[in-house]
């Protein structure tokens, strides 16, 4: 074991992942399981809360507020909703990673202080228990998509090959706010701004057409864009994923990955001292 | 709570004696001790900077010696005491070696997987319920899934915690937390055990189980044990460290360290007490003379003055569970048991330097020939404090089938400790070096001392007689004087 000296490979990822897999598996399975552990309906949540997500964003943004959004015309009101609910539940996968992580390692305090405990693993599990929830949601979505009689395509299998890209991104994003949040609490004050900030300059409510050029541009920083547009794609719209801009996304989503797992491991050191 | 498995932490050239399971190599643990966050961030990127334009940078932290400079080498199979006050570094040196902290200097070398019990609660998360800490503790310390579930049942079992085993930690009681901290380290085939004694606690009978447990484990396996209690670290442990402020005091054979601990501590103890109270009332007790025993045969003169204070030595006595933790062939078994005054009335609490009377009761279960009952006191550590059985006075006893068959032990109770003690019991059959075991009960009778007029040493025994007078400076000089 090389706790003392932890390795920063990109390998060492692989490596940590496959070697704790066992772990993994019981903490993710113990996340989702544990989330609505005494409520009365239990994972039942995790079906309903998209369901009523969904309903409630169709009422707001067909019927209160008069949204524009180009394709009305041809696919109808409902659709509205549809779009809206892909961006969403996307943006809902990074906000609860974002929401996360800077607690993490207190939520753990014992897992740091009083054990050795592969702590890299730690940040991975709310990456997980996110993915598992994003599936059951495109699964309501998939659900609704029949009701309202919108064509179904088959490039929606396509979907995981456009989330994919995503995960080391998030993992990455999860290893850099959980290590600096031991150290600075504020962290998890920034990260949560940072997800209401992200709802707003991501494709959610509004395509990213409908900006200016410029602005444009920036949206592209957003690594939330590429990702949302490509899955709007194959699951509504019947579109094959643009390969150029998934695999650029990728370096970039791996980098991250590999940077905030250096960070994680560099730092982890100093975390029983702190914490 | 932490796993190592062969891990070297640094050093090469320290390649590691196959014999050797912890070396700590000139370790020292400071800390940094910043007054706020704020002072953290200028720390990491002002001071830096600062030295870079070459400006003078005081550190933004205090800092603070932890340990300082420690050196030492546990074998393979000892077992080692860490005495030392609070404060003194003994936590810290701990989760250095178990790896959870890192050494500012120095190196720390562990051969073999280590399992420790250093905090309530250590390494659990409350919000798991025990079954999933079980699971997840198990996952760190390298066992797979399937070997989980095989020592799961055990573990329960060792644990004894009933259906709270599907409940969140956090709703343990700090006895619960304990029961499942040791179970689970008990069943993890660590190789060095690092055990915190102060929490050791829960009921007597299950710091004997875990007793039973250590005992056994020491007979192959690396022990770290952590103690206030220097009577507990000489009793289980064959050498020690003492560690004081952060620095190796001494290191040793147990016992020799102990001694030097004490002296150490009776020394500073005098000190503040002189400081105190300048003045101690002389005991108005008359001094008595030479006194025979009158009627009882082991009188002890202060006995009757020493019933009467609060210095007496009160021992509770739980009734019998048959219900313990027993082993045996069966062949017979032990029914009831009972501690009785010398009218023969059962006593729910006893005296310590009176007169008792241990009363088995049993029957055979088949044809038995030359049984033999036997009682063990044993004090909270496990430790046999005194014993005896029916064989040298009653050889030729036989026994029928169904045949019940009594028992009885008449002896001094000497005075104990305060503390928790218990009495095993046990039927067996044979002779003393070559019986059949048909029943032992770990801990029959459980009995708690309360007050003691004992200060010193495991049992007290009655004084025949106790003097002590001012010998006149005319009168014929004593050896005393000389």
């Amino acid at each position: 074991m090389s706790i003392h000296k932890p390795a920063v490979s990109p390998l060492a990822i692989g490596r940590d992942i496959y070697q704790h897999r066992y772990l993994l598996k019981t903490m993710i399975w113990r996340e989702i399981n544990g989330r609505y552990r005494s409520s009365l309906l239990g994972v039942l949540w995790s079906f309903i809360t998209p369901l009523l997500m969904l309903a409630i964003y169709t009422f707001v943004f067909t019927v209160v507020f008069q949204a524009r959004w180009n394709i009305e015309a041809e696919h109808g009101q409902a659709t509205f909703a549809l779009v809206l609910f892909v961006g969403l539940i996307i943006h809902g996968l990074i906000a609860e990673v974002l929401g996360r992580s800077p607690g993490l390692m207190y939520e753990h305090g014992n897992y740091v202080k009083r054990v050795v405990f592969p702590l890299q693993v730690l940040p991975l599990v709310p990456c997980c228990s996110a993915l598992f929830h994003f599936f059951i949601s495109v699964g309501m979505l998939l659900l609704v998509i029949l009701l309202l009689g919108h064509p179904v395509h088959a490039t929606l299998l396509w979907l995981p090959v456009v989330i994919a890209p995503l995960m080391p991104m998030l993992a990455g994003l999860a290893w850099l706010l959980s290590a600096l949040g031991v150290y600075v609490r504020d962290i998890s004050h920034v990260s949560g701004l940072i997800v209401t900030v992200l709802l707003f300059v991501s494709p959610i409510f509004f395509p990213a057409d409908a900006l200016g050029e410029t602005f444009q541009r920036f949206m592209y920083l957003n690594p939330l864009t590429v990702i949302i547009e490509q899955a709007r794609g194959v699951l509504l719209w019947g579109q094959t994923p643009d390969a150029l801009a998934l695999i650029g996304y990728s370096v970039v989503s791996c980098s991250v990955a590999w940077l905030g797992y250096m960070v994680f491991q560099k730092a982890r050191g100093g975390f029983a001292d702190v914490l | 709570m932490c796993s190592d498995q062969v891990t070297s932490h640094t050093a090469p050239q320290t390649a590691s004696k196959g014999n050797i399971a912890i070396r700590v190599n000139g370790v020292t643990k400071r800390y940094r001790l910043y007054p706020s966050t704020k002072a953290r961030l200028k720390e990491w990127l002002w001071r830096p900077l600062k030295r870079r334009l070459g400006r003078p940078a005081p550190p933004y932290y205090r800092s603070f010696t932890a340990l300082d400079e420690i050196n030492f080498e546990l074998p393979k199979g000892h077992t080692m005491g860490v005495i030392g006050r609070n404060g003194s570094g003994k936590s810290t040196l701990l989760q250095l070696i178990c790896g959870t902290l890192e050494p500012s200097a120095g190196n720390i070398e562990v051969n073999g997987r280590i399992a420790a019990l250093l905090e309530l609660g250590a390494g659990f998360n409350p919000e798991f319920t025990g079954r999933e800490n079980i699971y997840i503790y198990a996952a760190v310390m390298g066992l797979s899934r399937e070997q989980a579930s095989k020592r799961f049942d055990d573990i329960v079992a060792f644990a004894d915690i009933g259906d709270f085993i599907e409940q969140p930690v956090k709703s343990y009681s700090s006895g619960m937390l304990v029961r499942l901290a040791f179970a689970v380290i008990a069943h993890v085939d660590a190789d060095i055990l690092i055990i915190d004694e102060a929490l050791a606690v829960g009921d007597a009978f299950f710091v004997q189980k875990c007793m039973r447990f250590l005992r056994r484990f020491m007979q192959t396996g690396t022990v770290l044990f952590v103690s206030h209690d220097s009577a507990a670290v000489t009793n289980l442990c064959d050498r020690a460290i003492w560690l004081e402020q952060g620095k190796l005091r001494m290191q040793g054979s147990a016992k020799e360290l102990t001694e030097h601990y004490l002296a150490a501590r009776y020394a500073t103890a005098e000190k503040a007490e002189e400081s105190t109270m300048p003045e101690q009332q002389a005991p108005n007790r008359a001094p008595k003379l030479p006194n025979m025993p009158s009627k009882l045969d082991y009188y002890d003169p202060r006995q009757a003055l020493i019933n009467a204070s609060p210095l007496r030595n009160e021992l509770e006595i739980f009734a019998f569970d048959e219900t313990q933790e027993s082993f045996g062939q069966g062949g017979g078994s032990i029914t009831q048991a009972i501690l009785r005054d010398a009218q023969g009335r059962a006593l729910r609490w006893v005296i310590g330097g009176e007169p008792v009377s241990l009363r088995v009761d049993g029957v055979a279960h088949r044809a038995m020939q030359g049984p033999i009952v036997g009682f063990l006191l044993k004090d909270r550590l496990g430790q046999t404090l005194f014993g005896d059985n029916t064989f040298l006075t009653c050889q030729d006893l036989t026994l029928k089938a169904g045949q019940a068959f009594v028992a009885e032990f008449n002896f001094v109770m000497p005075t104990l400790p305060r503390g928790q003690y218990s009495i095993a019991l046990a039927l067996a059959e044979g002779t003393q070096q070559d019986h059949v075991q048909h029943q032992w009960i770990h801990d029959a009778l459980l009995i708690e001392s309360h007050s003691s007029s004992e200060s010193t040493g495991l049992v007290g025994i009655p004084m025949h007689h106790i003097a002590l007078q001012g010998v006149d400076e005319n009168a014929d000089a004593g050896p005393i004087q000389k």
